[in-house]
């Protein structure tokens, strides 16, 4: 067993933290001001390769790994701890490597080098009005017409939406829709690529709306109506009704960089904290770091983030077996509970280390001005959906460990 | 074209941290290629990119640091990197150092030019380029803002106390490089995984004839001076009338003025 970064990893993560220095530090708070990655961040992301890392060299990405992808989330946001910024990068690698393994050729000379390029946005279009833990239950159909299929219906609460109208190119979605008619069940879902926008010109037969969020600003959320919009054969994801289980192990992959920006930010806040408890002096002069109340806190915070991260890097380098080495040890449904524990320790860390830390900080970290808030706002996104829902999480890890016959989530 | 560009692996002042006392805390500061260092390597990587160079990245020193530095420079898109093993290299004097680097140069050459950072991160003292050049032979252009290199000879914009020069210096050159002059790449994952197998060379001081003499520590003497202490009020009109009047002559009796 290694518990250690290797050279290459580590040099990878002294460069993105350079660029995260010079390109990102300095405008963070500016981006979740106007609520806008400036596009020419995005263009420099793709240019530095941070997008697209576990997606091979031959589709336009960097031949790297989840294990890199995670280092560069991570770091991007703890320069960038309101997370939209790590967001984009997370999302532009997790798609991204789930096309890579399950979508056609075709779809992927097509789509990957554009996204790699910053050119473009690939995201996950599956949650829908009426409800996103149950995916079995989603309402948009894809009816068959010959060499095409035509898709109707709503999708909601998706990360992306703006991005892809003023992104050159555009982009779009793996999407998550039935097969020829919407009833309750996993066993009629297939997904597709659908490209709202591509070559820089927008379809009519989709509408989308822009939500008004409370944080992680920068990026947009919002939803769409599909409306007879047709779509290739070609761009089919996968076999037709294995749709649920792709879209299934596409969100383990997501989970893990969700849980890789959430730890990031984490420890952005953690050493404000100690920063701010080290230098605060009451009572005749003594830090507040000097306190019992304070200091026992601190080591559980710390605690609780060192084991989060433990938990990231080894789901990272669970799907790099999985995935990406194909060591035979490896089936994608062990990944369920090791991904589940990141994604559920990672973002429920960081909202407890903000809530602390706040409360370090006194009435300055009620202010704005302390701008500590932001990185509460936005990684408590994590804990409500994106990805998956907390309780979620819980309901992956009973199931697997307890027994699938005693737990249930209709139960 | 070749190209040496002599690197120096420095603390990074951007994140010295001191103790309560005001001492710096240099075991737990990150050592890294000084800025003007960067600068200097990305200007040959430049000129590798339009005009075709192989660049060979040297340092002087055998540390972990001196490795990974030369390991940066790597990642960064140097075609070659060495070490100069010489193991007490932070303790030697600035003329040995640019000894090294001038034999180096003898030994692998021959060279067009050598970039090297106006001054390092730490010391600053901006004499190991020139010195390079006078041992060498070579012209020399100093603290260069901006470079443009072409096929027999370099133009460069250099900052001086007194105003701006216009230099045109044929090859071989010695051009040092200030921070102001790019803005040095970053390295790509493409790139890191590229100078993964690429070796760190490392050459001895006597393959390049140097005696053990001349690479001996320097001793360092420290001189300190004891602050008095002396405060002077002065809050308003009268007291900052007879501070000053105050503050004169102490300053006489210290034999100060
Ligand atoms: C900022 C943000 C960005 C998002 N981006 C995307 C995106 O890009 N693409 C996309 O497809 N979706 C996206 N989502 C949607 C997200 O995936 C959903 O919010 C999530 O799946 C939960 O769905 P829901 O919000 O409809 O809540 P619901 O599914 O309605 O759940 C409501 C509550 O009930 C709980 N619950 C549900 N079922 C169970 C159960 N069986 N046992 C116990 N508790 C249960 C949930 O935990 C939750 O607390 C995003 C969400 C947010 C907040």
């Amino acid at each position: 067993m290694n518990y250690e970064f290797s050279e290459e990893e580590k040099r990878f993560r002294e460069s993105v933290e350079e660029f995260c220095k010079r390109y990102i530090e300095p405008r963070w708070v500016e981006i979740d001001e106007k609520g806008h990655i400036p596009l020419d961040l995005i263009k420099r992301l793709g240019e530095q390769g941070l997008f697209a890392i576990p997606v091979p060299e031959k589709y336009g990405g960097m031949g790297g790994n989840m294990t890199l992808a995670a280092i560069a989330v991570e770091e991007i946001a703890y320069h960038d701890p309101a997370v939209a910024v790590a967001v984009y990068t997370l999302l532009q690698n997790g798609w991204p490597l789930a096309l890579s393994i399950f979508g056609s050729e075709a779809a992927k000379q097509e789509i990957l080098p554009k996204v790699a390029s910053g050119d473009a946005f690939f995201g996950i279009g599956s949650t829908e009005p009426q409800g996103g833990s149950d995916v079995a239950g989603i309402k948009t159909v894809a009816k068959r017409s010959g060499n095409k299929w035509v898709i109707n219906g709503e999708k909601a609460y998706i990360s992306g939406v703006r991005e892809i109208s003023e992104l050159p190119e555009g982009g779009g979605y793996f999407l998550v829709s039935k097969t020829e008619k919407a009833e309750w069940g996993h066993k009629n879902i297939t997904d597709f690529v659908l490209l709202p926008k591509w070559h820089g010109k927008m379809s009519e037969k989709v509408k989308p709306t822009v939500y008004d969020e409370i944080g992680r600003h920068g990026i947009s959320t919002g939803g769409f109506k599909i409306e007879d919009f047709e779509v290739d054969d070609e761009f089919r994801i996968g076999e037709i009704n294995k749709g649920f289980y792709y879209v299934m192990e596409g969100f383990n992959i997501a989970r893990v960089l969700v849980a890789a920006a959430t730890i990031g930010s984490a420890r952005w806040a953690l050493d404000k904290g100690a920063e701010w408890i080290r230098e605060r002096k009451l009572f005749q002069g003594k830090p507040i770091a000097s306190f019992q109340g304070v200091n026992f806190r601190f080591a559980e915070l710390y605690a609780e983030l060192e084991a989060a991260k433990y938990f990231v890097y080894r789901a990272a380098w669970m799907v790099d077996n999985t995935y990406l080495t194909n060591s035979p040890r490896f089936k994608p449904r062990d990944l369920d509970v090791p991904v589940a524990l990141a994604k559920m320790k990672g973002p429920e860390t960081a909202t407890r280390i903000y809530e602390e830390v706040l409360k370090w900080l006194g009435a300055y970290g009620y202010t704005k001005e302390s701008n500590v808030y932001r990185g509460w706002l936005g990684t408590f996104s994590y804990t409500i959906g994106a990805e998956g829902s907390q309780n979620i999480m819980r309901y992956v890890i009973a199931r697997e460990v307890i027994g699938k016959e005693y737990v249930s989530h209709t139960g | 074209m070749r190209i040496i560009v002599a690197l120096k692996p420095t603390y990074d002042v951007s994140q010295l941290k001191f103790d309560s006392e005001g001492v710096p805390l240099l075991d737990t500061c990150p050592v890294t290629l000084g800025e003007a260092d960067k600068c200097a390597l990305e200007e040959a990587l430049k000129v590798k990119g339009s005009l075709g160079a192989t660049v060979v990245a040297v340092t002087v020193g055998q540390s972990e640091a001196h490795i990974k530095g030369i390991k940066d420079a790597l990642a960064m898109g140097a075609d070659e990197g060495y070490i100069i093993k010489i193991n007490n290299a932070w303790n030697i004097s600035s003329i040995t150092v640019a000894n090294a680097i001038a034999r180096f140069a003898v030994v692998t050459g021959p060279y067009d030019i050598v970039f090297t950072g106006s001054g390092a991160g730490d010391t600053h003292s901006s004499i190991i380029g020139p010195m390079v050049s006078a041992l060498l032979g070579y012209r020399l252009v100093a603290n260069a803002d901006k470079v443009e290199v072409k096929e027999q000879k370099a133009t460069a914009k250099c900052t001086m106390e007194d105003g701006t020069y216009n230099y045109e210096v044929e090859f071989p050159a010695v051009i040092t490089v200030t921070s102001e002059a790019n803005e040095p790449r970053i390295p790509t994952l493409k790139a890191i995984l590229r100078s993964k197998n690429m070796q760190v060379k490392e050459i001895g001081p006597e393959q390049l004839g140097l005696s053990v003499e001349e690479y001996k520590d320097i001793k360092v003497i420290k001189h300190m001076v004891e602050r008095k202490r002396v405060i002077m009020e002065a809050s308003d009109q009268k007291s900052t009338e007879e501070s000053v009047v105050k503050l004169l002559t102490f300053l006489k009796d210290e034999g100060v003025i």
